[in-house]
């Protein structure tokens, strides 16, 4: 949403300005809103593919959106800022939200999950989640991503946060998120069944094949 | 011919991500096409209006709740409605003060929370009797006329798309509730026609919002953002199919108090056809995958997104949506006042 180093400064993407954090951090309703619309759609995107489930990602957003405003004053970052600052708080929330999941999970249902997840090819049962996302093919398909992908892309596609923001919430270099959002979008190409530039349609010449190869050097001895 | 450096590739692909300009080569289509079909997931993504009422409410009235409505064509009884009474008696005790200086709140002021859950208990209090409901689910639609009306006169373009939704909504709502009145017997004239001014005044005063929208685009990028433009336009689009025609004004006949204030006609009267109407000059599209450029990704992400998408509350009478005048104001729908219309460079009070 924000672009760090842009010509108007003092104005973020979404409209906002230091004056509406100012008045945003003394709860001023107006500015409180227009900080909401600017960045509630967003989170919600991003806790929605994190979760697959709408409730729960309403209830996230909602409870981000509470602990950023009450934690306004003590960001001190500037407007253009506010937006990796608000999906630190959203990652925050995201893995508290996971981890009282997974103490509340009673036995038979994480067993059930497990083995639903195992079947399915994912790892865990918070990848298999990916795949119940109501909106189909594309954010299921993330599961087949690394975590460190995943993560990039949803901040990148859902947050709608620029590279070095991105960078700036996991901790990572610019140029390392370069490379896991390139790295993830041709993963993501290739699960789709899109042309992927890493693994051409038609190979060059005949793929090798070990048993044949075999043969072949049997026939020839 | 040389495979571009690794670092220079993603350098591309994150211009092509940020919506810089961008040769779109082989290597970065399949990228392109995936980026864009995960945006295109994403986007389906819509928080809804209500929900987000709700999270505005915790924080800036935490002790204000919405109470819960029983939904239409369930078994609800005596016993509910006795229940849902008391409740609405004991808040209407509470929440009087608030009722009053909530009455003129626009979407995006601190007390519009209030306004809307006084208008949910309005409408639960009538709720045992259709016809009444019907009354109320009306006037709940001319107060989204009149937020609408106001919010173009301040040029809050912002709040257009959801009070846009809302209004659509509302209207849809009490359609529906002359409807079930007029089933169940009870005598429907009186609101039907009053529903049928309320209809006409919000196809006028969409038809207001087009006009001041595209002067206000005309201008510059400034006040508008290509992205509110977009969901303005589908708002718009969205209560063409329920409102009634309504005729294009004349030249130079932005101000929107001209229209609105005119006699109230029923929906088959009007002459016009909304394919003269000027549509709001938009931008191009967020994405496309053939293009040599992909929009940023931020052009799903702005406060357009807040415009409700098909759930509104008020889309089934019964339910849980809001809607109602608020107190605000005790005319009829046919009876509407001038507005009192603030200089449009006024920004409205918190």
């Amino acid at each position: 949403v924000l672009g760090f180093g842009g010509e108007r400064e003092a104005v973020s993407k979404a409209g906002l300005t230091a004056a509406d954090l100012v008045a945003a951090r003394r709860r001023e309703p107006a500015a409180v809103t227009r900080v909401y619309t600017a960045y509630a759609p967003a989170l919600f995107r991003f806790f929605m593919a994190a979760v697959g489930d709408r409730h729960q990602a309403e209830d996230l957003t909602g409870t981000t959106f509470v602990s950023a405003i009450e934690s306004l004053p003590r960001f001190r970052g500037p407007i253009e800022a506010l937006g990796g600052w608000l999906f630190q708080i959203a990652r925050h929330d995201l893995y508290d939200h996971r981890r009282r999941q997974s103490r509340s999970r009673i036995e038979p249902l994480e067993d059930n999950l497990n083995e639903a997840a195992r079947v399915a090819g994912a790892d865990d049962p918070e990848e298999l989640a990916l795949d119940r996302v109501d909106a189909g093919r594309v954010v299921a398909a993330m599961r087949q991503l690394s975590d460190d992908q995943r993560q990039v892309l949803l901040l990148r596609m859902a947050g709608g946060l620029s590279a070095p923001e991105v960078a700036e919430v996991l901790g990572k270099t610019t140029g390392a998120v370069k490379a896991l959002q390139h790295r993830g979008l041709a993963s993501l190409a290739r699960v789709l069944g899109l042309r992927s530039p890493e693994q051409p349609k038609e190979p060059p010449y005949p793929s090798p094949d070990p048993g044949r190869l075999t043969s072949q050097e049997e026939e020839e001895r | 011919m040389p495979r571009p450096k690794p670092n220079k590739l993603h350098d591309e692909l994150d211009a092509l991500l940020d919506g810089r300009p961008v040769e779109l080569t082989d290597e970065l289509a399949p990228l392109a096409e995936a980026a864009d079909a995960l945006r295109a997931e994403l986007a389906a993504y819509q928080l809804d209006p209500q929900v987000a009422d709700r999270h505005l409410e915790r924080v800036l009235h935490g002790s204000a709740t919405v109470v819960p409505l029983p939904v239409r064509g369930q078994p609800s009884g005596w016993d509910l409605r006795r229940r849902v009474a008391a409740v609405v008696l004991a808040a209407a005790l509470v929440l009087a003060p608030a009722t009053m200086a909530s009455a003129a709140a626009l979407p995006g002021q601190a007390m519009y929370p209030f306004k809307r859950a006084i208008e949910q208990l309005r409408i639960a209090s009538v709720q045992w009797s259709p016809g009444r409901e019907a009354v109320e689910r009306t006037r709940v639609a001319d107060t989204r006329v009149d937020e609408v009306q106001r919010l173009t006169d301040l040029e809050m373009f912002t709040q257009l798309p959801t009070a846009l939704t809302a209004m659509t909504n509302a209207m849809t709502a009490a359609r529906a509730a002359v409807d079930e009145a007029r089933r169940k017997g009870e005598p429907v004239a009186k609101v039907e026609a009053q529903l049928n001014g309320v209809m006409v005044a919000g196809a006028q005063v969409t038809r207001t919002v087009q006009v001041v929208t595209a002067a206000a685009a005309a201008k510059g990028p400034a006040p508008l953002s290509g992205d509110i433009l977009r969901a303005i336009q589908t708002a718009v689009d969205q209560s063409k199919e329920v409102l009634p025609p309504v005729a294009p004004p004349t030249t130079g006949a932005t101000t929107p108090t001209s229209t609105i204030e005119q006699p109230a006609k029923a929906p088959g009267s009007t002459v016009g056809t909304t394919k003269t109407s000027p549509t709001i000059p938009l931008p191009p599209p967020t994405a496309e995958a053939t293009t040599t450029t992909t929009e940023p990704p931020t052009t799903t992400t702005p406060t357009t997104t807040t415009t409700p998408p098909t759930s509104d509350d008020e889309a089934t009478p019964g339910s849980n949506g809001g809607g109602g005048s608020g107190g605000d104001d005790n005319k009829g729908p046919n009876d509407r006042s001038p507005l009192e219309v603030t200089p449009s460079t006024t920004p409205p009070g918190p």
